[in-house]
């Protein structure tokens, strides 16, 4: 017996809710070494790796935030839970710089498509004072985040910082929110790093949780990024890579933990200009080149404002091809008779 | 008996019953009076802890009227105009002060009068009695020049030509005494019989609106004090509303019933007028002072007053009910954190124009303007940069630059080869730079060793962490200060 419109949508709605509160949305495992593909099942890319999905197969569309790399977002299973709480730790208070300019590229790219909302960044007076506090003309420059979208948080104590995080995290007018909390303390635990994740879900909003000069830990985040910073290319210009200058911001990523469990190791580079990443393969230093392989336009822009513009090269307006000048060759016709050349071009005479 | 020190030579202060029946007198020698009684207690005066029991009682006489204003050291006016009859007319009113008073152990004296001058004289010099309208001159006639409220000086002159009551004043010929005893004795006179007005300045700003409640038994529980406060807030939204006004700061107050009394005040990003939101900023609000608020034996008025009202705009609501605006979820999670952790709780960056890194962005505590009261402007957008290649700028700046230990650059005005910052060496591996920054001299003395020039870097060290340095000074320049170096940003 067909089942109405209506009562589909209905199962499809429970099915989508029961995956919610199973918190099973993306299973995904790798498979066996050695699995041979199926020809029905065809990835398309032709990686070794076949993605199977286990559990409630309800997983939104958009659950996901792809991070634009596409071996990462195959080792996360799809991309970074945007409904969830991520962690990102970095080795050493020194790196606060990369982790929290990784973490804001990740801002980055969900403002991309939550455009306009305000982000809340919590920390504590510590890590504020340790690392620096956030500087919104860099912010700007770096990540494309208007100071009009920021708001800091600064609590004296972790426990004013983890209560102002729940609070933040089950709002869904802030696009993101970011908790830097420093070193192990004893009251981020699994109970309060669930209650985090679970309002994070609720809310359907990404948490953020940097971890500077902190060990891993058993959380209730589905997945925790290694953060470290790796030296940057040259800076790209018309004559190739300037030596000794410091180009675009490059990050080394690890998996510490994962849903699909693959580990993987990457480096990326952050385009401030494009705010996408891309992903630096073994011993490749040049970006300039790889850059301008991937996006095949002039190098000297086109001009703008004009009424006419100039058309495009290969296409011959003013001459068009006549059949029965095709004995003057294209060299003659550039140059003129020798009776006729200009005066001022002849051999001039001394006195 | 309190002493204090006068001149050169302790004097007697004040003194109680028991001092008096010994014939000691105020302002007699603490000398004199050992040698009569050398078995008395002197304790020294303390006008500070005085003055701030004054304030408190002030407080307490807030549940009066509004409008309490300290006089001297030892008095308080109370305007009570419109508010006899909320306890039962003048004569119930004196009264239940005076008794209440009496039963947190204070010995009072009051007097009810309808100019601050003849209840300031009833107070102080005859005690307990309502003085009608128009009874203010048979009321002076008989007391002495003292309850004019008159300077020693003027008192001793004028009893010194044979004026020894404030009556013999009144009759005598105006214009001979404002020319020997000048003004302020006449316009004293003139405010006590009401000829002239006298305005009582309250102590504290008189609220907009405030309702209150008074409770036959007092209440000690947070959650009861939560849940009068959403029930005075329910009877203020009606008064706001018909204002068209919200509130835009708020005081609780709760009278403790042996006295003392408790203000917290909160401040919100917009105008607001929901009980359940007030209700809401309040909870948040008393958790947080749960540790500062002593219920004692409960209390058993709670006033919830409007200090500061701006315009409300309504906003109507799309038909599926909600009113799709994300900034008043913002703005009320905003006050949230704020009724509890202070007000620099939620900060947010403001550009500004200028050059120095660190002035270039304030960070200011986050509050809404009233949207109908800012005049629209643009975005608050940063400008385009005008050249090029914009300057790099760091992700994270330090609040205070931190000096770092620079041994050698390869060149006097390059970037450093090694540097120590925290007790850590690093190793230049690249460096971009440098980016000169003056100091503002608009601003800063020119010898100021923060008005000298800077020099920023851009380093890269072997482990690609990328930090923002400078070298304040230059090299052989005018002054002999050799250049320091600073750690100030740190890179994505």
């Amino acid at each position: 017996m067909a089942m109405t419109a209506v009562a589909r949508e209905t199962v499809f709605a429970l099915r989508r809710q029961i995956a919610k509160i199973e918190g099973t949305l993306p299973e995904r495992l790798q498979a066996p070494a050695g699995a041979t593909l199926d020809a029905g099942a065809g990835t398309g890319r032709g990686s070794d790796l076949t993605i199977v999905r286990r559990g409630l197969a309800a997983a939104l569309p958009d659950a996901f935030l792809p991070i634009g790399v596409e071996r990462l977002d195959a080792a996360l299973g799809g991309g970074l839970p945007k409904a969830a709480l991520t962690e990102i730790h970095g080795l050493e208070t020194r790196d606060a710089g990369a982790v929290a300019g990784f973490a804001l590229s990740l801002v980055s790219l969900i403002l991309n498509r939550a455009r306009g909302l305000p982000i809340l960044w919590i920390g504590t007076s510590e890590i504020f004072h340790e690392a620096g506090f956030p500087y919104a003309r860099g912010l700007h420059a770096a990540f494309g985040i208007e100071p009009g979208q920021l708001l800091f948080s600064e609590a004296p104590r972790l426990v004013d910082a983890l209560w102002v995080a729940e609070e933040a995290a089950r709002m869904t007018a802030l696009a993101a929110v970011i908790l830097e909390i420093r070193g192990n303390p004893q009251r981020l635990d699994l109970t309060a790093t669930r209650r985090l994740h679970a309002r994070a879900q609720g809310a359907g909003r990404p948490v953020l949780l940097l971890r500077q000069a902190a060990g891993p830990e058993p959380t209730a985040a589905p997945v925790r990024l290694n953060v470290s910073s790796a030296p940057a290319v040259p800076r790209a210009t018309v004559a190739g890579p300037l030596a000794g200058s410091i180009g675009h911001p490059a990050f080394t990523i690890s998996i510490g933990k994962s849903r699909t469990a693959v580990p993987g190791q990457f480096t990326l580079e952050w385009n401030p200009d494009e705010r996408r990443f891309d992903e630096r393969r073994g011993g490749e230093r040049n970006g300039g080149d790889r850059e301008r392989a991937e996006n095949p336009v002039a190098v000297v822009s086109l001009s703008r404002d004009r009424k006419d513009p100039a058309a495009a090269a290969g296409e011959i307006l003013a001459f068009p091809a006549v059949a029965s000048s095709a004995a003057i060759s294209p060299a003659a016709r550039d140059q003129p008779p020798p009776g006729q050349r200009a005066a001022h071009l002849g051999p001039r005479r001394a006195g | 008996m309190i002493s204090h020190r006068q001149g050169n030579a302790q004097r007697i202060s004040a003194l109680d019953e028991r001092a008096e029946a010994l014939h000691l007198k105020r302002d007699m020698g603490i000398a004199d009076a050992r040698a009569m009684h050398p078995s008395i207690d002197i304790v020294e005066a303390d006008p500070e802890a005085d003055r701030r029991l004054l304030e408190g009682l002030a407080d307490w006489c807030d549940r009066y009227t509004p409008l309490v204003a300290l006089d001297g050291i030892d008095g308080l006016f109370l305007d009570v105009t419109g508010c006899t009859h909320l306890f039962g007319g003048e004569r119930a009113m004196l009264d239940e002060i005076q008794s209440r008073f009496f039963q947190q152990g204070f010995d009072v004296r009051a007097g009810l009068a309808a100019t601050p001058g003849a209840a300031w004289a009833a107070a102080r010099f005859c005690g307990d009695r309502i003085v009608g309208s128009g009874e203010e001159e048979a009321l002076l006639a008989t007391l002495p020049l003292a309850a004019l409220r008159i300077a020693p000086e003027t008192r001793a002159s004028l009893e010194s030509v044979g004026l020894r009551t404030a009556g013999a004043v009144m009759a005598a010929p105006r214009a001979p005494l404002a020319r020997r005893f000048g003004a302020t004795l006449l316009l004293r006179l003139d405010q006590a019989l009401g000829r002239l007005d006298e305005a009582v300045s309250p102590r504290l700003p008189v609220a907009p609106l405030s309702v209150e409640r008074h409770l036959a038994e007092p209440v000690t529980l947070t959650e009861e004090i939560e849940r009068l406060v959403g029930m005075l807030a329910t009877t203020l939204k009606t008064d706001l509303e018909r204002r068209g006004e919200g509130a835009r700061t708020l005081a609780l107050l709760l009278f403790r019933v042996d006295g003392a009394v408790s203000r917290i005040a909160l401040g919100t990003s917009r105008p607001m007028r929901e009980p359940l939101l007030i209700r809401k900023l309040f909870h948040e609000r008393l958790a947080a002072l749960e540790q500062h608020i002593d219920a004692g034996y409960g209390f058993d008025l709670v006033r919830l007053s409007v200090l500061a009202v701006a315009a409300f705009d309504m906003q109507q609501a799309d038909l599926t009910g909600e009113a799709a605006d994300d900034g008043a979820d913002i703005a009320l999670f905003a006050d949230r954190i704020r009724a509890r952790l202070g007000e620099g709780a939620v900060l947010r960056p403001v550009p500004v124009e200028s050059h120095l890194p660190e002035r270039a962005v304030a960070i200011v505590p986050f509050t809404e303007a009233p949207r109908r009261t800012t005049p629209p402007r643009k975005p608050d957008r940063m400008q385009a940069p005008k050249t090029i290649f914009p300057p790099e700028r760091p992700i994270r700046l330090f609040r205070a630059p931190e000096p770092i230990d620079v041994p050698a650059t390869e060149m006097p005005e390059g970037p450093p080869l090694h540097f120590r910052w925290r007790r850590a060496l690093y190793r230049v591996m690249r460096a971009e730079g440098p980016e000169r920054i003056a100091a503002e001299w608009w601003r800063q003395a020119p010898g100021d060793p923060a008005a000298s020039t800077r020099d920023y870097f851009r380093i890269e060290d072997a482990d690609g962490r990328r930090y923002w340095l400078y070298r304040q000074g230059l090299y052989g320049g005018a002054s002999q200060i050799p250049p320091r170096w600073f750690m100030h940003g740190v890179f994505a």
